[in-house]
């Protein structure tokens, strides 16, 4: 307040001494008289800037000056001419009025510039809040425009309710009950109150907007994940029971005729499918043993060559590379066996048939690891990731996802790596001097 | 006739296992309890004895450590997968060997008759078993004629599965007869031992032919 009178009192006396000046270098050419009206000028310049009180002291100010300076007798504050009294009266109350509604003008354009200002904050926390920016962000920006709207230099906003600073305010953003944030100020500085009664709650409501909003984003997803799995695991299970169901079917229909070889036939159908029936269960139970939490490794220290014999399956197409200095994990056997044999089967799968596999083991200073090799199209580095979440793949792709499970419940990894000569595998290990 | 006593409580599992049986030349009794089964083998000792894990009465491993107080039947156990420890403690029982179910009715015909073949311990001094040679008493080991130098616990291991050549030793007989350690402390070395008699004795040791694993329950030493 007192730096603004050091500048609005010289400034408005300014005006005042301008237009005088104005005044006295017209007066030879137009009725003194007529001129008086210029100083509306002067109070309304002062009204727009500096209110009402100003403009009103301007006014009797201007009146004063115009009557010392320009009706006779000059410099002095009588009037010679008796109507010269109503004239500056009138004057005088001309000044006045337009000085109100200046003001008044004034003050009507600071609000719509406060409510911009507020309506900025809210814009803003929309925009941000509604299109997923996470909270943290979206308050981060909003610090700025939100001290502009409270009229302070700088606010702190932050998550949560955290305590205040010992020299900070605290004013709660709240969501219902609970504070979704807190605007910190330094206690020194001064909060419009009104704005801030006015703006926090309305913010509080967005934030709790966008939390309702994730929350059912989310759980939506998690229902299209279940129903995909739900649809996948149905499938998978389905099929091979009806392919069981038909082959035993005919085969205890009297009504059908069937030679030796047809019930040969039959009965090999029914045992393929069984065995496949049995893989997916097998599969599904581990996966949901491994997302459940629920297995438990029974350690063991055991050397990559044994893991690695018992992965393999039979046949040629495997080449194995073997380290000879390799030192033993400690790690639940039949489960490494397991994750490895996912890996081996994968390559042999996706692999031309007759293409070879290679299988290397080499180690690092605390880590073991296992490659598995083959020559099939490989991956794009599109999401590499995406290989390992069950089900993403036709056929219910879970070997991969249960390989990461059973590796990673023993203190290892998998993971899938870029090789232009085709698919490539890892699975690490701590090796056992290592683990903690 | 070979008798096979089939002791299980499905009536279907009972029934497929008692017409595969039959099929193979074997004659076949059943009990559906492991009261009955004891009492079915004493009154009518059997040649072989297949034992479903999971009774109504009781445990199968249970029945295995009753039967082999008064009687040395090879018996070959039933087990259910994810259930390695009911499987590991009926093989420390006393039984002879097992299948997970669901299993092949020809994978448990061929262990039917492995077991059936191993009978009592021979106490020759001397095995033979394809390129491998292991002389117990002179503590010696030939592959494909050359000698093979093993360190001490090396050949103890070997000796072990070595006795009964085909017989699923469990890590804790193994543990037992080699180190004299109980099983409980994970911290053995069993498993990199038999990696480097692997190493020693087999051609390609990811391969391996004659020391084989048998998944979560010990080793095995065949004829290739």
């Amino acid at each position: 307040m007192r730096r603004d009178l050091v500048v609005s009192v010289p400034a408005a006396a300014g005006a005042v001494a301008l237009v005088s000046a104005v005044v006295d270098v017209l007066s030879p050419h137009v009725p003194v008289l007529a001129l008086g009206v210029l100083y509306v000028f002067a109070v309304l310049s002062v009204a727009t800037f500096w209110g009402t009180a100003l403009a009103l002291a301007t006014s009797v100010a201007s009146m004063l000056a115009f009557n010392w300076f320009f009706l006779p007798p000059t410099h002095t504050l009588q009037l010679r001419q008796g109507e010269n009294w109503l004239a500056l009266a009138v004057y005088c109350s001309t000044a006045v009025v337009v000085g109100l509604l200046a003001a008044r003008a004034r003050r009507r354009s600071a609000d719509a510039e406060q409510r911009r200002r507020e309506a900025d904050v809210l814009a803003g926390a929309a925009a941000d809040l509604l299109h997923g920016t996470p909270a943290d962000e979206a308050l981060g920006r909003l610090a700025e425009p939100l001290a502009r709207a409270l009229g302070a230099e700088a606010v702190r906003l932050v998550p949560g309710a955290p305590e205040p600073a010992p020299s900070e305010r605290a004013l709660p953003v709240r969501a219902g009950r609970r504070a979704v944030a807190t605007v910190l100020v330094d206690e020194r500085l001064p909060v419009a109150a009104a704005a801030a009664e006015r703006l926090l709650p309305a913010l509080g409501a967005l934030f709790a907007v966008q939390a309702d909003a994730l929350e059912a984003e989310a759980l939506r997803r998690s229902d299209a994940l279940k129903t995909a799995l739900l649809r996948s695991v149905s499938h998978d299970l389905r099929s091979p029971l009806t392919a069981i169901l038909a082959a035993a079917g005919a085969l205890t229909n009297d009504e059908l005729t069937l030679d030796d070889a047809d019930r040969a036939e039959l009965a090999h159908a029914i045992r393929a499918e069984a065995e496949r029936l049995n893989r997916v269960v097998g599969d599904l139970l581990d996966l949901s043993r491994l997302q459940a939490g629920a297995v438990e490794p029974h350690r063991e220290l055991w050397s990559a060559d044994e893991l690695v014999a018992q992965a393999l399956p039979p046949g040629d197409r495997i080449q194995v590379e073997l380290d000879d200095v390799a030192p033993p994990v400690r790690v639940d056997g039949p489960q490494v066996e397991r994750a490895l044999a996912n890996l081996i089967d994968n390559a042999l799968r996706y692999s031309p048939a007759g293409s070879p596999v290679t299988v290397r083991v080499e180690h690092g200073a605390t880590e073991l690891r296992v490659h598995v090799l083959d020559h099939g199209p490989g991956l794009d580095g599109a999401d590499r990731d995406l290989l390992f979440r069950p089900f993403e793949g036709e056929g219910s792709g879970l070997g991969l996802a249960i390989a990461r499970g059973f590796a990673e419940v023993n203190g290892g990894q998998v993971w899938a790596q870029d090789d232009p000569t085709g698919g490539h595998f890892v699975l690490a290990l701590p090796t056992a001097g290592a683990a903690a | 006739m070979t008798r096979v006593l089939v002791v299980d409580d499905e009536p279907q599992i009972l029934r497929a296992l008692r017409t595969s049986l039959r099929g193979a030349g074997y004659d076949v009794e059943t009990a559906e309890t492991g009261e009955a089964a004891l009492t079915a083998a004493a009154v009518n000792p059997p040649d072989a004895v297949i034992l479903d894990l999971v009774l109504p009465d009781g445990h199968g491993t249970d029945v295995a450590r009753e039967l082999r107080t008064w009687s040395n039947v090879p018996v070959i156990v039933l087990s259910v997968v994810g259930d390695e420890r009911e499987k590991v403690a009926a093989l420390d029982a006393g039984a002879d060997d097992y299948v997970t179910k669901p299993f092949g009715i020809d994978e448990l015909l061929a262990r039917l008759r492995a077991a059936l073949r191993r009978g009592e311990p021979s106490g020759e001094p001397v095995l033979e078993l394809g390129e491998l040679r292991v002389d117990l008493e002179k503590q010696s080991v030939h592959f494909d004629g050359r000698p093979v130098q093993l360190t001490p616990h090396e050949f103890a291991l070997l000796r072990a599965l070595a006795r009964e050549p085909g017989k699923l030793m469990t890590h804790q007989m193994l543990l037992r007869e080699v180190w004299g350690r109980a099983y409980g402390d994970e911290s053995h070395y069993l498993h990199v031992y038999v990696s480097q008699l692997r190493r020693k004795l087999e051609r390609d040791p990811a391969r391996p032919r004659y020391i084989l694993t048998v998944p979560g329950a010990g080793y095995r030493l065949v004829q290739p």
